[in-house]
């Protein structure tokens, strides 16, 4: 018998005409799209602003990690505040400390630079779920009346979100 | 502590704090208390306008201890989410301490500009004349306020 998995909700920072939020966006994709499809889900910022069910459920049953394009971190404090628990917060400007090779720029269309950013964030957040997924797959092998998500949704949706 | 002129501009709050002079371009120079035996030193740091203007910022890199600068050189580049900046020094004279803390966390000039984000502390050549040609807290804290309010018409 295989180990459910519960998937990490990814939330990027909603700003629209910022090239540190796009950054972060595109990271996003990355992950749920390529990276970590299988383990992870996407959450839209404005589901989680606008109160959304699903998105607020999604958020309240797995761990997230909150990938911020401005130190208002609204990503973070909005899954805090929609009783979500925040694994892990990313902020763009940080990870470009790290990678400053990667200089991004750009909005709608990033640049190389902006692109390779994307890709380190991407891989960065990969690490992370796999500890976290790790480490709830331990967690119900040890205990296994733990309630597994069964959220395989992306709640980034027109249709008000996923089947969380 | 020092005492702050403050201003709202649509959104924003702007401090300039009052026991400082500044260039136009928003650096402050701050002479530091005398030491026996050495002249006047100035602490060098950038505005709460321009740090706000200007963004979070990624990188600050200033010339290292011991440069010598003419008043207008450039003493420090900062580069933010939004622009490249070249810092022009306040003061002629050499450079005596770099800030090293704002190598490795650079949000202090965004946090605190007044304070724990200072770039450098120079050796002026001349202060007293430098001194005349920078700007008051006051006169800083007017030119500051036209242009915030002439950036925010631009909106």
């Amino acid at each position: 018998m295989s180990t459910p998995t519960r998937k990490v909700v990814i939330v990027p920072c909603s700003g629209i005409g910022k090239t540190y939020g796009t950054v972060s966006r595109e990271a996003a994709y990355e992950i749920v799209e390529n990276l970590r499809s299988a383990k992870t889900q996407l959450v839209a910022l404005s589901w989680l602003v606008l109160g959304d069910e699903a998105a607020r459920a999604a958020v309240a049953d797995c761990p997230a990690v909150t990938l911020d394009g401005c130190k208002l971190a609204c990503a973070t404090k909005m899954v805090k505040e929609s009783g979500g628990t925040v694994a892990q917060d990313f902020a763009v400007l940080d990870v470009y400390r790290r990678y400053r090779q990667f200089k991004p720029q750009g909005i709608a269309e990033l640049n190389e630079g902006g692109q390779k950013l994307a890709h380190a964030l991407a891989e960065e957040v990969a690490t992370v779920v796999d500890n976290l997924t790790a480490e709830h797959a331990q967690g119900v092998e040890k205990n296994p009346s733990i309630s597994t998500n069964s959220a395989v949704s992306t709640v980034n949706g027109a249709q008000g979100g996923g089947d969380a | 502590m020092p005492e702050f002129l403050e201003t709202r501009v649509d959104k924003f709050t702007f401090k300039v704090a009052a026991d400082r002079y500044y260039s136009s371009e928003g650096v402050w120079a701050s002479p530091l208390p005398q030491g026996e035996g050495r002249g006047v030193r100035v602490r060098i740091g950038v505005s709460d306008f321009l740090q706000q203007r200007s963004g979070d910022v990624a990188f600050a890199e200033v010339k290292p201890e011991g440069t010598v600068l003419a008043a207008g050189d450039e003493v420090a580049v900062i580069e933010t989410i939004k622009v490249n900046i070249s810092l022009t020094a306040p003061v002629s004279g050499k450079i005596v301490e770099v800030n090293q803390a704002i190598a490795t966390a650079p949000e202090a000039i965004n946090k605190d500009p007044y304070g724990e984000g200072w770039l450098a502390v120079i050796e002026p050549g001349d202060w007293e004349t430098d001194r005349a040609r920078l700007l008051d807290a006051q006169a800083y804290f007017t030119l500051m306020k036209r242009q915030a309010e002439e950036e925010s018409n631009k909106r």
